[in-house]
């Protein structure tokens, strides 16, 4: 039975230290939610480099590919087109649909890979909502949130609040 | 302000108006910056949506005439084949470029001004790119069968020409409306979450959660969200350059004398973000005094985009001398006649408003009391809206109506038809543009935040570490 343990910091300095005494300890899943992007927290969590920039690269390639294929095809080989006494495959005028393409597919690859690939939307209920002080991370709170075994939510729930939480909370029996 | 805190701001000529007024706590700000979604519906929102409504009808019925009726329904002849509806369509996809250049190529180069305003660009964007979208579908004269333009195995055997302009408008077109949906989509999402956790009605905080799929702000996510944005960012650059660039393939690579010219690509693209910026300005105007943007949406940003504005403005009017000097200097009888025929034949008043709006009106920018002057800076948006819709008219139509063999020659009047799908598409756009500024967060909060954060981050004298003066 796993719980959530959920603290709530003012500054930013306490929570990457808690962060970091948690990992140290290697106990806990651990997560921090806050308004907007901060770049020390993955360095705080110990997060690697994002993947998404090879998603983009193979989605480009693909649309590029298939872009320059599709043109070829169809007015090279199936169905030879001659405008004006222009090769049927006259490259130079693929371009523009190749590289419209390869945009499509990267910007295509990019939004869903990061919207169902990395971050499992759409995912309406999470344990951490059944806070309703929680509602204040996308507003104005940074929280720490670490998923731990059920009999040790409350000596971590403790040790949050030895590292500075101005408040926390578990969510018992939660389901992943 | 007192005397000598005057003095001082003006002595440092070079920091100029803030980005951000006062530095509001994160609460304070989502708090301010979503009462226009949260608060109760004004009156005045009620009244502008009923006014608009009138024009979507106007629309509706020429829309609507156009397919029963058919083409004849326009002023449209030969050889004028080409008139308002592909000088709209042109009008509206230039004004959509102003959107991606602020969200996206102003993210590259860090410009911080771009932060509070670029939501509000790209839903611009993407409501230009709609309506722009109905001008060649309805063109087809059968638009019911608009897939024909698609490459399907068809019975017919036959497929898209793609050595032709004309498809690649069509991939060129619909890639640039769905990447910038994504990106305004993607943006979104942290913000759409904020509205869910700050309403208090439930019904509010259902729709906004699954709008926003049930984001939570977590360090995992954002960091491949923020890879993610600067990415589609990246692809988004070139992408605006290539979309005016082929919308201008259209006309350059015909031969007809005023359309046959290489310097139609970057001119167009000039002239796109020259438009769009002067829409950004007329929308912006009015909206940060009805919403109280005034905060996040200070002087500075005003005197920036009027800069761009100028700026554009001169590369447009540097694309007009060069059309003339090629024309004389090609030796193309033809050319010079089409270039004459626009300053002496009978569309010369609509040439020469084309030279006020855009050439003269924003050299009024160069003084920069009049870059920070609300009511000089809407009446150049206008003007220069109005000036770029007839530059569109002019190559298009006065091009065509005297071509090559006078016999052929003729003039082109819009009917009434014609006037409401224009002017009924600008009612359709404001009030899709209005709905947006009740229904979602019109300034990018999370982003806001980030800026304030970074720039408290700045010690007195020190900056903070990749950032420099605000």
């Amino acid at each position: 039975m796993k719980a959530y343990v959920l603290g709530e910091f003012d500054r930013e300095e306490p929570l990457y230290a808690a962060a970091r005494a948690l990992r140290a300890r290697g106990s806990a899943n651990l997560d921090i939610h806050s308004p907007y992007p901060l770049h020390e927290a993955d360095e705080a969590l110990g997060l690697k480099r994002s993947t998404v920039p090879a998603v983009a690269l193979i989605g480009g390639l693909t649309g590029a590919i298939t872009g320059y294929l599709l043109q070829w095809y169809t007015v090279g080989f199936d169905w030879p087109l001659n405008v004006g006494g222009r090769p049927p495959h006259s490259a130079p005028a693929f371009i523009p649909v190749t590289f419209e393409l390869g945009v499509l597919f990267a910007a295509l690859s990019i939004f869903f890979g990061l919207l169902g690939g990395y971050f499992g939307f759409p995912r309406l209920h999470h344990p951490v909502f059944e806070v309703e002080a929680f509602r204040s991370a996308s507003i104005d709170g940074l929280w720490l949130s670490a998923e731990v075994e059920g009999g040790q939510a409350e000596a971590v729930a403790h040790e949050l609040r030895g590292l500075g939480a101005r408040q926390v909370s578990i969510v018992p029996e939660a389901t992943p | 302000m007192s005397t000598a805190e005057k003095t001082i701001r003006e002595l440092n000529a070079l920091e100029g108006a803030p980005v951000l007024v006062g530095r509001p706590g994160d609460r304070a700000l989502t708090d301010e910056l979503l009462e226009p979604v949260l608060g109760k519906t004004r009156k005045g929102f009620v009244l502008l949506v009923l006014a608009l409504l009138g024009g979507v009808g106007f629309w509706t019925i020429s829309l609507l005439t156009t397919l029963f009726v058919g083409i004849g329904a326009w002023g449209n002849n030969i050889p004028v084949a080409w008139a308002w509806d592909i000088t709209n369509f042109v009008w509206w996809i230039g004004i959509g470029h102003a959107g991606t250049l602020i969200s996206a190529i102003l993210l590259l180069f860090q410009q911080k001004w771009r932060t509070s305003i670029n939501r509000f660009a790209e839903a611009m964007t993407l409501f230009a790119v709609a309506m722009a979208g109905v001008y060649p579908l309805i063109h087809l004269g059968r638009p019911w069968f608009f897939w024909w333009l698609f490459p399907y195995p068809s019975t017919l055997s036959v497929w898209p020409n793609f050595k032709s302009a004309l498809p690649w408008d069509v991939f060129a077109i619909s890639t640039y409306a769905t990447v910038s949906f994504l990106f305004w989509y993607l943006g979104l999402i942290p913000d759409l979450a904020t509205v869910r956790d700050a309403a208090k009605s439930r019904a509010r905080r259902i729709v906004y959660g699954i709008l926003s799929f049930g984001w939570r702000g977590s360090a995992r996510h954002w960091r491949h969200y923020r890879i993610g944005y600067l990415l589609l960012a990246g692809l988004s650059t070139p992408l605006v350059l290539s979309v005016h660039t082929i919308v201008s393939f259209d006309f350059a690579i015909s031969q007809l004398p005023g359309w046959h010219t290489t310097i139609f690509p970057p001119y167009f693209v000039a002239g796109a973000i020259f438009s769009g910026f002067a829409m950004v300005l007329t929308l912006m105007i009015p909206a940060r005094r009805l919403l109280g943007y005034q905060r996040v949406v200070t002087e500075r940003h005003l005197d920036n985009m009027a800069k761009v504005m100028l700026a554009t403005g001169l590369m447009v009017t540097y694309g007009y001398m060069m059309e003339w000097f090629m024309a004389w200097y090609s030796g193309s009888p033809l050319e010079a006649f089409a270039f004459l025929n626009r300053l002496l034949g009978p569309y010369r008043p609509i040439f020469l408003t084309q030279m006020f709006c855009n050439v003269v009106a924003p050299q009024i920018l160069w003084i920069p009391a009049m870059r920070r002057n609300e009511v000089v800076l809407f009446v150049v948006s206008i003007l220069v809206n109005i000036g770029m819709w007839t530059e569109r008219f002019v190559i298009i139509a006065v091009s065509l109506s005297r071509d090559f063999v006078p016999s052929s020659w003729g003039m082109y009047y819009p009917t009434w038809v014609d006037m409401g799908l224009y002017f009924g598409s600008i009612c359709v756009f404001l009030l899709l543009f209005v709905l947006f500024l009740r229904f979602l967060p019109s300034i990018p909060l999370f982003e806001v935040k980030e800026l304030r954060r970074e720039l408290e981050h700045r010690g007195p004298g020190g900056t903070y570490p990749g950032s420099e003066e605000s």
